[in-house]
């Protein structure tokens, strides 16, 4: 039995050695064995017109929010509505051992920060386009949102062709700040995304966080949650709508270090075909962390006898005064609500599609903005009809 | 209008025969009773009319103004008139009651080839029918039957009913689980959908609703057997006797 692996040729490529399934935070997501052979770093930006097509590929192009633009992980300026935002092009380093994170620093083509004053109630939408094969790049954004502050921020993935993207972002939260954001991974169908979310959470602060797992043959997102002040609180939903053979993965560790704090975690997977969908949740509450109020539920939905769902959920209490919990159900589509559609005269691919749009508009509910709320429940529609 | 002959029901997983050589017609503008103890096979008898899955027709047919009733989904069945108000409304979470009333009526509408209604139509024809069930706003933007209360969700299968505009309605019990007050609204409810195209058959345990919606026919159902046809005495009559005699007719 040999001990030391040899470097896959994706391995020597980023010059990192890659996790593996041996390791336990990555025991469905076997990277090292999935990344492509060969992966150059860095992709050539392609056309002008290529670009602004994908731009409007975003469900919420229509709606008025200040944009930034990302072109295979580079900052694109001309594109950005830079000026009326408050940024700079660094980024703190992240001291946590990660693969995600330590991936991305090696392909990462851009540091960039984003700071919120007052309360921003207009969306702020970055967009991140990806265009190419065989490549690897990313981008690394923080966003720090002032004291008694709030901000909304999309970020929306689009793109074509078999490329690697990083995306890293952390968000420091201050004291009674609030802040929302979306992800909506819509990669291309070829490409593999791999993302980290790192929070550190002020007192009194608010964090909601909202993903949306629809493009991509491989996802894998990791969050790190960090209660810093007492009675801060905490939402982390998601909603995958997988098929095919696409695969994703979210792994999320909630730190409660601090007493009184809440934590909520939903997430509502749909797959289809060979998809496999998997959701890891661990919630740590430190032993001085009392009255932490911690709930974590997962609940898949699937269309096919091959589809997959696999849930860990891990709670490592050490304080004696909480209320944790975690639930995870998995099951196809309910014949009685099937059934009562039908016999009002709706038919079974309607209703079905009725059906899937509801299971996963819970999590698309979390959304605290009438409009892109609506854009969701665009693409569920589209992604039904679709199929 | 309805033709039901020697219907032989079976649950398909069990070898339990349910409805066991029913025979029923039903004309247009009629309203027929079907009255009978638990376990006669009543619910039975509504679910195969729908086309709920887990029975098995083993024998008898059904037709509906000369088409095979069992030849068709449900969604079918009901674009062609057919509605089973149900006994137990099942609750669907995520979906508004609004949206649902709406895709089901321009389904149907566009099964029967016609004009999708258009979004302000749709809600005033909706609105001036919640209005009559005593129906809420606020009630429509629920989701289907999500939260609501016994009484509530029977008031929304009117509702349903009165939007969908059917030709055959059956009603599974609709009087269960409904005080006096909230009885009466949903018995003018379906009181002011008779008309001389419409049928209707009314299954029910208590002759308490019959009151309400007065029946041209009674049938006893028993044993998976209708074993007596009558005018609107037999129900006061059943009420004061009980099924005993029946049961023991069909044993």
């Amino acid at each position: 039995m040999s001990t030391a692996l040899q470097l896959t040729s994706a391995e020597q490529a980023l010059g990192i050695s890659l996790p593996n399934r041996r390791m336990e935070d990555w025991r469905w997501t076997d990277l090292r064995a999935r990344l492509a052979k060969s992966l150059r770093i860095g992709a050539p930006s392609p056309s002008a017109s290529k670009i602004d097509a994908f731009l409007k590929c975003s469900p919420i192009a229509s709606m008025k929010c200040k944009r930034v633009v990302f072109v295979n992980g580079k900052l694109d300026k001309s594109r950005s509505d830079t000026k009326s935002l408050v940024f700079s092009e660094v980024a703190p380093n992240e001291m946590i051992d990660d693969p995600v994170i330590e991936l991305n620093m090696k392909i990462s083509q851009t540091r960039f920060s984003l700071v919120f004053e007052g309360n921003v109630s207009e969306v702020v939408e970055i967009i991140h386009v990806g265009i190419g094969n065989e490549t690897a790049f990313g981008s690394r954004i923080h966003y720090e949102v002032a004291r008694n502050s709030s901000a909304f921020v999309v970020e929306t993935f689009v793109g074509e062709g078999s490329y690697l993207n990083s995306s890293v972002i952390s968000a420091t939260v201050h004291d009674n700040a609030r802040l929302d954001r979306l992800k909506l991974e819509l990669e291309s169908p070829d490409s593999q995304h791999l993302a980290h979310a790192i929070y550190w959470l002020g007192k009194g602060s608010q964090l909601n966080d909202v993903s949306v797992t629809i493009g991509s043959s491989l996802t894998r997102q990791n969050g790190t949650c960090n209660f810093l002040g007492q009675n801060a609180e905490a939402k982390i939903s998601g909603a995958y709508l997988l098929k095919g053979k696409q695969h994703a993965d979210t792994c999320l560790v909630i730190n409660h270090a601090v007493p009184n704090c809440t934590s909520r975690e939903l997430f509502k997977c749909v797959m289809d075909d060979n998809a496999r969908g998997i959701f890891q949740g661990k919630v740590v509450v430190a032993k001085h962390a009392q009255k932490t109020d911690g709930k974590q539920s997962s609940h898949a939905l699937l269309l096919s006898e091959s589809a997959e769902f696999d849930a860990k959920p891990e709670l490592e209490i050490y304080a004696d005064d909480v209320v944790c919990g975690h639930g995870a159900t998995a099951g196809d589509l309910n014949h009685d609500h099937l059934f009562y559609l039908k016999s009002r005269g709706i038919p079974e691919a309607e209703a079905k599609s009725l059906l899937i749009a509801a299971f996963v508009g819970e999590a698309f509910d979390m959304v605290a903005n009438d409009e892109v709320r609506e854009a969701l429940a665009g693409i569920a529609a589209q992604w039904v009809t679709g199929k | 209008m309805l033709e039901i002959k020697n219907l032989h029901v079976k649950l398909a997983d069990e070898n339990r025969e349910i409805l066991k050589g029913l025979s029923l017609t039903v004309k247009p503008g009629e309203v027929h009773a079907i009255m009978g103890p638990n376990g006669s096979g009543k619910s039975t008898l509504s679910y195969v009319l729908a086309g709920r899955e887990g029975y098995e027709v083993t024998e008898g047919s059904v037709t509906y103004n000369g088409a095979d009733v069992l030849a068709m989904d449900p969604n079918t069945r009901a674009a062609k008139g057919l509605f089973l108000a149900f006994q137990y409304p099942i609750e669907i979470p995520g979906v508004q009651t609004m949206q649902f009333l709406k895709v089901a009526l321009n389904a149907q509408r566009k099964a029967r080839g016609e004009k999708e209604l258009s979004i302000p139509e749709f809600l005033r024809f909706v609105k001036e029918r919640a209005a009559k069930l005593n129906i809420s706003q606020d009630m429509l933007k629920r989701p289907v039957n999500v939260g609501f209360s016994g009484g509530e969700k029977k008031r929304a299968e009117i509702l349903q009913m009165a939007v969908l505009e059917p030709s055959l309605c059956i009603l599974d019990e609709t009087d269960s689980g409904l005080d006096i007050d909230a009885l009466k609204v949903v018995a003018e409810g379906v009181n002011a959908l008779r008309s001389p195209e419409r049928a209707m058959i009314v299954i029910t345990h208590y002759q308490r609703l019959l009151d309400h919606i007065v029946p041209d026919v009674v049938h006893v159902l028993s044993v998976g057997r209708i074993v007596k046809t009558g005018g609107k005495e037999l129900a006061l009559e059943l009420e004061k006797n009980g099924y005993a005699d029946y049961a023991e007719k069909a044993a």
